[in-house]
């Protein structure tokens, strides 16, 4: 028996309003075709028409899961233009940020992952400790998410106590190692759910140009971190996970690893965070002007790479701002990785590429 | 049917009991299973305040053969419940007949052909898949069901409950109480077998077009079937004789225990694809439902 199933828009699968329909034959999917743009806003077409310091916070509306990263992107391809140089604490902060974002985005892609296969207890696990990053997060910017941390030439808010987020650490690297590690790599029913599941090949990696971890998941070692180092992170020592299976198991190891580098990096961080003024001279918003130019920064979201293409024309508003999201190029593997796939397994095989169709659809 | 056969219909384990009953291990399952995800879980009168609140919501009519269908599936399923639970041997006296063991497994499995049947007249395209799901679990479980009460039969060499009740010193007996203790999951569609209703995946899958007072009333079937499902282990494990009252408690606490067993299970596991249900049933309790009435057979020939 053949039917043609909708997914979404608005479906308990889906976190955001995108559509994927399945045409399946009894419980095997034979084809798969995606619809996203419900969530377009115009953030590009807003930025190209308010000053710098205002693209700042807009951008950093571009994800609610993400945001940091997309400011920082935007910071630093400003800097770029203008010679800013964000002073050494800075930089720290922002790698602190940033790390602590990509275990917050990676609970809750775990915790996800784990309510695709109706596995609520590890979901609940995974949001338990995800709390104790908004905690963090909070404790340092002032919120929850949209932290508002990054500005032109450094950051906003200073981090007074460093022991504070690191007891928070030990709480989150404890809950990791003790519970999401040991039930993602040993549990037979995430296993049976997860193991050759959803292959996607290196081939197919690098033909459709996937970044972050699904990439790493099919053997690709890209991460931006360590190829284009940018902020503090050519200080610290890490590991950049990789799987060669392409699975939907690797890249629930691929994120479970990644999870105790960042721990590694922040703990690195927080210990060593350096004396010193946390920003440069503050710019005002009514008169800042960029020298004219193209600026292009690319940071590694928890996602995958991001990147921001600015083109200043030498007045105070950009004339082009461009963002090219991780997912942008990761939703194009959804069709090949859930061809001839359970149909059951589907939203677990789409949701694996740790989708954010709302950062695509700006 | 004799004033005793009434009381067993109606009060216990009948409906006066079953009905309440049925809310109180709802409760305990999603209590427990709150309890170990560090939730605090519903109050006890919740599934109570849910059938309330169902029985008063206005949906949206439907008309002809099709509403009539919809509404009669939770209804037989109810009566078909409140039947088995008549028969269920909570006080072993005499009041069954020969061969009353096969109108159990009959009228147990008269909910799960109405919960397909609901999926097929629903017209929705997830009711289909789920109806598909569960029509091929229901095959696949079904096998080691029966399997697990024919090596129970072969042992006490009769088909009538008030005998098959209370424990046994023949291997065969538990090992089928364990046959049967493994295919409730599916029954209830809980997890690892919840496939037939995997919310992420075909939102409530046979249900998703019920509101209101039908919707109530499968959540009244669902609550009967966990007390039918229970209460037969319940009955199969428990020494017969005794005050009647003990008999009562025992059997409710047995059963509860089987909730909380069940619970954990379920919050342990994820859910099992279709094709993994299946490889579940028929590769290993398959086996083991086989191996089990070999041995009752064995055992039956040997003394």
């Amino acid at each position: 028996m053949s039917f043609r199933i909708p997914i979404g828009p608005y479906h308990p699968a889906l976190e955001e309003p995108y559509k994927l329909e399945l045409v399946c034959d009894g419980e095997t999917v034979r084809d798969a075709v995606m619809h996203v743009g419900f969530n377009f806003r115009g953030i590009e077409y807003l930025a190209e028409r308010r000053n710098y310091l205002q693209g700042i916070t807009l951008v950093e509306r571009v994800c609610g899961i993400c945001s940091n990263v997309h400011s920082l992107s935007f910071c630093q391809s400003v800097e770029q233009l203008n010679g800013a140089t964000p002073p050494e604490r800075a930089l720290y902060i922002r790698v602190i940020l940033a790390e602590l974002e990509r275990l917050h985005s990676h609970f809750l892609w775990s915790g996800v992952a784990a309510k695709l296969i109706g596995f609520k207890t590890v979901f609940m696990t995974c949001f338990t400790l995800r709390e104790k990053v908004m905690d963090a997060l909070s404790a340092i910017s002032g919120n929850r998410v949209n932290y508002g941390m990054n500005r032109i030439g450094g950051v906003n808010r200073d981090i007074a106590d460093p022991q504070a987020v690191l007891n928070i650490l030990g709480e989150m690297e404890h809950g990791i190692t003790s519970a999401i590690i040991p039930i993602f790599l040993e549990d037979r029913t995430v296993a049976s759910r997860c193991k050759g599941v959803g292959i996607l090949t290196n081939a197919q990696a690098k033909a459709m140009g996937a970044v972050g971890p699904l990439a790493r998941a099919s053997g690709v070692p890209q991460d931006i971190r360590k190829a284009a180092p940018y902020a503090a992170y050519e200080r610290f020592e890490f590991n950049v996970p990789v799987e060669t299976d392409g699975d939907v198991r690797a890249r629930l190891v691929v994120h479970a690893l990644e999870m105790i580098e960042s721990c590694r990096i922040l703990r690195q961080a927080l210990s060593t965070l350096p004396e010193g003024p946390f920003h440069t001279t503050p710019p005002t918003a009514a008169r800042f002007k960029v020298p004219a130019g193209t600026a292009i920064s690319r940071v590694e979201a928890p996602r995958g790479e991001v990147v921001y293409q600015i083109t200043s024309n030498g007045t105070e508003t950009p004339e082009r701002v461009r963002v090219r999201t991780p997912t942008f190029m990761n939703m194009a593997t959804v069709r090949f990785t859930v061809l001839g796939q359970e149909l059951g397994d589907s939203p677990l095989i789409q949701a694996s590429c740790d989708p954010c169709y709302s950062c695509t659809d700006r | 049917m004799n004033a005793s056969g009434l009381i067993q219909l109606f009060v216990f384990p009948g409906l006066l009991f079953a009905i309440p009953a049925g809310w109180f291990y709802i409760w305990g399952e999603h209590k427990a299973v709150a309890r170990m995800q560090q939730r605090i879980g519903p109050p006890m009168l919740q599934p109570f305040y849910d059938f309330v609140k169902l029985l008063g919501k206005r949906t949206p009519s439907r008309r002809g053969i099709e509403a009539d269908l919809l509404r009669l599936w939770p209804a037989l399923s109810v009566l078909s419940l409140a039947g088995a639970l008549a028969l269920l041997p909570v006080f072993p006296s005499g009041h069954g007949f020969s061969g009353d063991g096969i109108l159990l497994v009959a009228l147990l499995e008269l909910p799960s052909i109405c919960f397909i049947l609901a999926g097929f007249t629903s017209g929705s395209i997830y009711g289909e898949i789920g109806a598909i799901r569960e029509a091929v679990l229901s095959v696949a479980n079904n096998l080691v069901f029966l399997l697990a009460i024919v090596t129970i039969a072969v042992t006490e060499k009769t088909f009538r409950l008030g005998d098959l009740a209370g424990p046994s010193w023949n291997p065969g007996h538990w090992l089928g109480v364990f046959g049967i203790l493994l295919c409730i999951p599916a029954k209830l569609r809980l997890n690892p077998f919840s496939t037939s209703s995997a919310e992420q995946e075909i939102y409530s899958g046979p249900l998703t077009e019920y509101a209101g007072a039908a919707l109530g009333m499968w959540e009244l079937a669902h609550g009967l079937e966990w007390v039918a499902l229970t209460g037969l282990v319940a009955t199969l494990v428990l020494p017969v004789g005794g005050p009647w009252w003990i008999h009562a408690i025992l059997f409710v606490a047995v059963s509860f225990g089987e909730v909380l067993l069940l619970s954990a299970v379920s919050a342990a596991t994820a859910r099992f694809t279709l094709q993994r249900s299946i490889q579940f049933y028929w590769r290993w309790a398959a086996v083991l439902a086989v191996l089990a009435m070999s041995s009752a057979i064995y055992m039956r020939f040997r003394s």
